[in-house]
């Protein structure tokens, strides 16, 4: 008889939506171009436009970036929303709805997939994607570009690590219920962290695929503008400084101050565009 | 205060609240809709007053439907949530159901209420379930607290109102179990007769005689569940939950001056309490003199 390992013996968590990773995030700005000159910086590459709205994709690896200008309010590029892979998107919907999400008005229009959601922190959304194997979402809604690549390698084997999602005080608990109760999300115990910003409390998606870091304003922070939102990206990288090394030669400048600089662990990017960051972590796809 | 205490306009009522000296207010739902200029108006007119809102009320009969009821009551929770949320309040009362449409299976109201919870999650309102001493089936507190518990949800947990547990007999109004931080709203008010015989009786009493703590025959018991509170740790807020039809005809300032005078009166008996001395157990003699007696 063959001993089982111990990660057999472990239950797996439950994964209600067959989550199955991030499969875009979406940032909406009034400012496409220079926010896509950055994403270029980053590694990215424009591939394609939405048939009927000032919306582009961007891609690099497995990593997909929406950059939605549709009636954007801010020039400051904010994240809107992050697509969830998941088995069944009507499913997932439907689920969520059930337990208490406020659904998200459909916006698409005539032979243009409709993208389930419901709403997520602040005013950021969270939709269900399940065509992301044999066919995508965007050989239906978006045009490719000319000469655009289709499959643009990622730099450095960045992939995507997670989403920093700001807090209220004494929130923890309540987005911890949100996130566990509709996906299966699990807190890591405390103590556990990656990066060099270890603050606040990491969720581990069911499929163990990303992480969500809630984080509540800093203590003394009473002067400090705090709302709930989705803040930045992690990107996971192999060699984080393989990759902080590659992308400065691309000009991204790292901050390198006092107790916050590039390390084998992480490292954080200065702010662009009037609030922008990207974190890197150490982690394999 | 509550503005459902008060007559007249929403901006009458709390000029007259703030000028008595209260920091915040309880908000009734009528007052805000009723507003002649829209809940917009009434929404600035909050916002304009300076007042902090303690919580806005109250969604009934939500737990316990099915089918096109269910989908009904989520409808109206909703908006409800939305007024909340322009409002500034953290708070969204909940009553314990008196429907007839209603099933009494625990797990049905537990289904419902994090429901409830998960809709009021990402717009920051923390849900305070009560139980009405008339309610179909959660008519008393440890009853509500049960549900709370088992429901077990960061921004669910229990309105205790001083009227219920005093007007029902089968209340112990028991604190020993609950713990302070899933108490979200603590309502006080008092009435003038010893019993209330029937649940219509209760109805009655509790819709248009109630009076400020201090003001009733119940004085000692309530004194003994804001210590009792105290001594639980709850340090979160107090509302007084008046309905008058007295106080509904007489000048706003005299009555908001009579909650003042309750709050006083409250105020003493922790206060009091507090001291090391005095933990004994209750007797008339440590409670400070009634509002209007000194």
């Amino acid at each position: 008889m063959v001993p089982m390992s111990v990660d057999e013996r472990l239950p797996e968590p439950a994964n209600p939506l067959g989550l199955d990773g991030l499969e875009f995030v979406e940032y909406a700005t009034s400012q496409p171009q220079a926010f896509g000159t950055l994403l270029e910086q980053m590694g990215f590459a424009a591939l394609a436009r939405h048939r009927s709205r000032e919306v582009l994709l961007y891609r690099q690896g497995t990593m997909n970036v929406i950059v939605n200008s549709h009636e954007a309010g801010s020039a400051s590029p904010v994240i809107s929303a992050m697509a969830l892979r998941v088995r069944d998107a009507a499913f997932a919907h439907r689920h969520c709805l059930e337990l208490g999400a406020w659904d998200m008005p459909t916006r698409a229009s005539a032979m243009e997939l409709h993208i389930p959601g419901i709403h997520g922190a602040g005013d950021s959304l969270i939709y269900f994607v399940d065509r992301y194997t044999d066919f995508s979402i965007y050989d239906v809604d978006f045009v490719p570009l000319a000469s655009a690549p289709r499959q643009p390698p990622a730099l450095a084997g960045l992939h995507w690590f997670g989403v920093v999602q700001t807090i209220l005080n004494e929130r923890t608990a309540d987005w911890l219920d949100f996130y566990r109760t509709l996906f299966g999300f699990t807190a890591l115990p405390e103590g556990k962290s990656f990066g060099i910003l270890p603050k606040g409390t990491l969720l581990e998606s069911p499929c163990r695929r990303f992480y969500l870091q809630l984080v509540e304003p800093p203590p003394g922070a009473d002067e400090v503008h705090w709302e709930e939102g989705l803040l930045r990206v992690g990107l996971g990288a192999p060699d984080v400084p393989q990759a902080t090394a590659a992308l400065q030669k691309r000009g991204i400048v790292f901050i390198d101050r006092g107790a916050l600089h590039p390390t084998d662990k992480g490292a954080l990017s200065q702010v662009y565009l009037g609030g922008v960051t990207f974190e890197l972590v150490v982690s394999r796809p | 205060m509550d503005t459902i205490t008060l007559a007249g306009p929403l901006e009458a009522k709390l000029t007259a609240i703030r000028a008595a000296g209260f920091t915040q207010a309880m908000l009734n739902a009528g007052d805000i809709v009723g507003h002649p200029g829209g809940e917009r108006a009434a929404v600035a007119a909050v916002r304009a007053s300076g007042l902090r809102v303690t919580g806005f009320q109250v969604l009934r009969d939500f737990e316990g439907l099915s089918g096109h009821l269910h989908a009904y009551k989520v409808d109206v929770a909703k908006a409800m949530l939305e007024l909340c949320r322009a409002l500034g309040s953290p708070v969204l009362l909940a009553c314990s159901s008196v429907s007839a449409h209603a099933t009494g299976d625990p797990d049905s109201s537990i289904r419902d209420l994090r429901k409830l919870a998960m809709l009021a999650l990402p717009l920051g309102i923390r849900i305070a379930y009560e139980a009405l001493s008339w309610g179909r089936y959660v008519s008393r507190l440890d009853q509500a607290w049960q549900i709370v518990q088992q429901a077990d949800r960061s921004n669910l947990g229990l309105c205790i109102d001083s009227y219920h547990a005093l007007a029902n007999p089968a209340d112990p109004g028991a604190l020993e179990d609950i713990l302070a931080p899933k108490v979200f709203l603590v309502q006080l008010s008092d009435f003038m007769w010893q019993e209330t015989r029937s649940p219509e009786d209760r109805i009655d009493t509790a819709r248009h005689y109630r009076v400020f703590p201090g003001e009733g025959v119940h004085s000692e018991r309530i004194a003994e569940l804001v210590r009792g509170l105290d001594q639980l740790g709850y340090r979160g807020d107090y509302s007084f939950e008046v309905f008058n039809d007295d106080y509904r005809q007489l000048p706003l300032a005299m009555v908001a001056g009579r909650a003042r005078r309750s709050a006083s009166w409250i105020s003493g008996v922790v206060s009091r309490r507090s001291l090391p001395a005095r933990r004994r157990p209750a007797s008339p003699s440590a409670l400070p003199p009634k509002p209007g007696a000194a």
